[in-house]
């Protein structure tokens, strides 16, 4: 007990050893200090606000066996690598694009997600869509029409998401596989997915007030779907992730992620 | 000998691979229907290639910490015991000359064909071992013959030891167990954990007794055992049950009046212009209705989790304090244990029959072995995340849940969308199909009923008075018809007056009981529904996996086609008599895979809606 006494003596002594100290200091310092202080905070403030502050993450989405994965490699390497098979996690990485190794200049580089399609993983796409810049959609041409509802249903859950609606993210449809012969036109692959959707509003938007699943409705009501409806850019085109024929991807993904 | 190895990450690319092209899709399938499903914790995964391909047995393990995966398929002919090894020694091996920049790993071939060379020897050495020790212990057990009692008592003892190896559940326990007597091996007989190793120990339990052990054996057959059979004991016994019991009319002891009291008429057509109910609007059905989901902070739940966890040791907590903020830990299969047993324990205080519990968290164990902790993160903590992460990955509907969609795809075809409605007895069946149709009619939909229940006294008019108040037409013939047939009936007239839906009703029925699920197998294989939905109660425990799988099974069993119908969807009924013990629903989408399509939280006709995941997880790990 006597142990505490004096330490609890000890302790208020020195508090008022640092009291007097402290009023022995000229006031200007004071103010000094805190000027500094408001002015530093003032212009972290004001970067934040002024910072555009334009992410570079561009997402990669689509069906399970579209093709994502090996296009995540062929971007980044140049090469599908050995192949893949189901993804069971989602591919992140920040690098310069393998076809932009050799040009000189200063170029931001990208961080590009490869989420899983596989509909038990859907909910992660949910984590990365509030940062992203673009999304490539990525739909298999040579395989169309039996994944076409599916493939359907995801994308107007993704154009209904209200992070792509209001943020207005630009969309890129790529019709893979097409170094196959069989492999559907990207004009087909358009107005099939058009017609999904439009049916999709319908029997989604049936007669239920609470939009119970979406959280913005899509196109006008009356006119059939089309996808110059949407209020974000939504493009469609051509690739070959095996191939490497990633050309257009590249000018989409470079478009969105400006240096 | 090895089909193929691979060597991929969780990503899904492939680093590595040494073997011949495999046939139709193995890894794919074992990764969307074993790893995907957490079932991470079971030993192997059988294939069978498509359209008369081989027949592959698929074993994995995981390199937690470099989100590696490594998978070896082989022909299920072949039993091969050296994979396990293999597995484990390419494991080791790999992680040393990993690199998560580099893609191609060519000089890996040189040493997997060492390791697998020297898996190979280990293996027939083991095997060699195995036979002489049989040999030995042969010989032993002639001399303890001789002694009598000794050999008993010592028996006795070893199977003291043994029964507390398998107690602990541990795999090395089993494995010391079985090497240590035969005798052991037969009582202990229970939980070996791989079909494969089963075999090889029945097969040591067959051949000692033929050599000589008799003495010991028929002296621990005299002892009372209690209960404890072997597994093909229980197998035997439960098929020499005589199924030949005849339902007869109960004769109680007053002399009963064999007059009829039944006054069904057959049809009755009378009954739909004497009474007119007015169609029934009860407001919008709470599928409609947007859910408020509360969002409690994730900080609130971990203070509850600590706050109701009493019996951590303080030792215990303190060095895992210590290892937090010190970080770099990596995880061994004792660490998770004490975390895995409580979330096991709180799983199964919610309703989780306990057998997916369990194998819930040895699915979690398996994804977490050898990573390493973060810092500033209990082990804990990292198991909650992980667990969170697998039940949301369980309840995520793998196919869309959208029926509304499904029922317009089938009108443009022109054909009727046919849902069946199956379920043991006193679940709710009849009372959520009229749920479901109202619900149907709401959005536009013309629905037909049809009655398909001839067995139990009163549902038809059941359904009859639902049609009634609805304003559907009902198809019913009445009561003791064929149930398959009517249902044939009902949608070729559902197709003529052309509705979009036909919903079927079924009589309760147990799964265990042979000639009704026959029948129901009939009904289903005859009319190939376009939906066969599940009903089951949230108030059933550890019945509803055998409900569920047993339903299954005899689909599958008795299907005449090659590709059988399944359950496809669960309705889960009686929701709102359970507070927060939601694990039935876990329960039957694990042991099913199948998603929940409908609950039922309510008796009258507005009280379905869907199932919300993230409040049901979240729910169940509070």
């Amino acid at each position: 007990m006597q142990d505490m006494e004096q330490w609890m003596h000890k302790i208020e002594q020195w508090m008022h050893n640092i009291e007097q100290w402290v009023r022995q200091q000229p006031v200007e310092q004071f103010y000094a200090a805190l000027a500094v202080l408001i002015v530093t905070f003032a212009f972290f403030a004001v970067l934040r606000l002024l910072k555009p502050a334009k992410s570079n993450t561009i997402v990669l989405a689509g069906l399970s066996g579209s093709g994502k994965t090996v296009l995540f490699y062929q971007l980044r390497d140049g090469s599908s690598q050995q192949g893949t098979i189901t993804s069971m996690e989602p591919n992140e990485g920040t690098f310069m694009l393998h076809s932009e190794m050799e040009k000189k200049g200063k170029l931001k580089p990208i961080n590009l997600v490869d989420v899983p399609g596989h509909s038990r993983l859907r909910p992660k796409l949910d984590e990365f869509l509030p940062h992203a810049a673009g999304l490539i959609f990525v739909v298999d041409a040579l395989d169309f029409l039996p994944n076409c509802r599916a493939a359907a249903e995801y994308l107007y859950d993704i154009l209904t998401k209200a992070s792509i609606v209001k943020r207005k993210v630009p969309i890129l449809i790529l019709c893979n596989k097409t170094d196959k012969v069989t492999a559907h036109s990207k004009e087909f692959i358009r107005k099939q997915l058009e017609k999904e959707i439009d049916k999709l509003r319908t029997s989604r938007n049936a007669l239920s007030t609470a939009d119970i699943a979406n959280e913005h409705t899509l196109g006008v009501p009356g006119e059939p779907f089309a996808f110059s409806q949407c209020r974000n850019k939504v493009t469609i085109t051509d690739a070959s992730g095996l191939t490497g024929e990633v050309s257009q991807v590249e000018q989409f993904i470079r478009e969105q992620v400006k240096p | 000998m090895l089909e193929q190895l691979l060597i991929f990450t969780r990503g899904g690319l492939i680093l590595w691979t040494c073997g011949n092209a495999l046939k139709g899709s193995p890894i794919d399938t074992l990764i969307r229907s074993c790893l995907l499903e957490e079932r991470s914790a079971e030993t192997s995964f059988s294939y069978d290639a498509p359209a008369g391909g081989a027949a592959y047995t698929l074993k994995w393990a995981f390199h937690n910490d470099l989100d590696l995966v490594f998978v070896a398929v082989y022909q299920r002919i072949l039993h091969l015991l050296y994979v396990d090894d293999l597995l484990a020694a390419v494991r080791r091996e790999f992680s040393q000359i990993y690199d998560p920049k580099r893609t191609a790993y060519d000089e890996f071939d040189e040493i997997f064909r060492q390791l697998q060379k020297e898996a190979e020897a280990r293996a027939e050495e083991m095997r060699k071992s195995k036979q002489s020790n049989r040999a030995s212990l042969v010989a032993g057990k002639k001399q303890g013959a001789g002694a009598g009692q000794r050999a008993g008592g010592q028996g006795n003892a070893k199977q003291k030891g043994g029964k507390a190896g398998s107690g602990k559940d541990d795999d090395d326990d089993g494995e010391s167990g079985r090497g240590r007597g035969l005798s052991n091996g037969r009582e202990n007989g229970i939980k070996e954990p791989s079909r494969a190793r089963s075999v090889v120990v029945k097969g040591k339990d067959n051949g000692a007794p033929e050599v000589g052990a008799f003495d010991v054996n028929k002296l621990q057959r005299l002892r009372p055992k209690g209960g404890k059979k072997t597994d093909t004991g229980g197998w035997r016994a439960s098929k020499a049950e005589p199924k030949k019991i005849v339902k007869k009319n109960r004769v109680w002891d007053d002399s009963p009046s064999d007059s009829r009291l039944d006054f069904t008429d057959p049809v009755d057509e009378k009954g739909d212009e004497i009474v007119d109910v007015g169609k029934t609007d009860h407001g919008e059905s709470m599928m409609d209705k947007e859910e408020i989901v509360s969002s409690d902070s994730e900080s609130e739940e971990d203070e509850e989790v600590e706050s109701a966890k009493p019996g951590t040791e303080k030792k215990g907590w303190f060095s895992s304090m210590f290892q937090s903020i010190a970080g770099k830990a990596v995880l061994e299969k004792a660490d998770l244990k004490p975390a895995l047993k409580a979330l096991k324990d709180r799983l199964m205080t919610k309703n989780v029959a306990e057998e997916i519990a369990e194998k819930l968290c040895e699915s979690v164990a398996a994804s977490l072995e050898g990573k390493k902790l973060g810092s500033f993160t209990r082990v804990s903590s990292t198991v909650q995340t992980a667990m969170e992460e697998a039940l949301l990955r369980i309840l995520t509907p793998k196919r869309s849940i959208d029926i509304l969609r499904d029922v317009h795809a089938a009108k443009e075809q022109g054909k009727p969308y046919v849902i069946v409605f199956v379920g043991v007895n006193g679940v709710g069946k009849s009372t959520n199909l009229a749920k479901v149709a109202y619900w149907l009619v709401q959005h536009n939909v013309s629905v037909m009923m049809a009655a398909c229940d001839t067995f139990r006294s009163g549902a038809v008019e059941q359904l009859r008075t639902h049609a009634r108040r609805l304003q559907v037409p009902i198809f019913e013939k009445g009561y003791e018809k064929d149930p398959a047939i009517v249902a044939r009936e009902a949608i070729q007239e559902a197709s003529r007056n052309n509705s979009d839906v036909v919903l079927v009703d079924t009589a309760g029925r147990m799964q265990d009981n042979e000639p009704l699920m026959r029948a129901l197998s009939k009904l289903i294989n005859l009319n190939n529904p376009d939906l066969v939905l599940f009903v089951g109660e949230a108030l059933v425990g550890n019945d509803a996996v055998d409900q569920l799988s047993k339903f299954n099974q005899k689909l599958a069993d008795l299907s005449t086609v090659p590709n059988a119908r399944l359950i496809d969807g669960i309705l889960l009924t009686k929701f709102d008599t359970i507070d927060d013990k939601v694990g039935a629903a876990l329960s039957m989408v694990y042991i099913s895979g199948a998603p929940v399509m409908f609950v039922g939280c309510g008796q009258s006709y507005t009280d379905l809606k869907k199932l919300n995941v993230k409040s049901i997880v979240k729910t169940l790990l509070k």
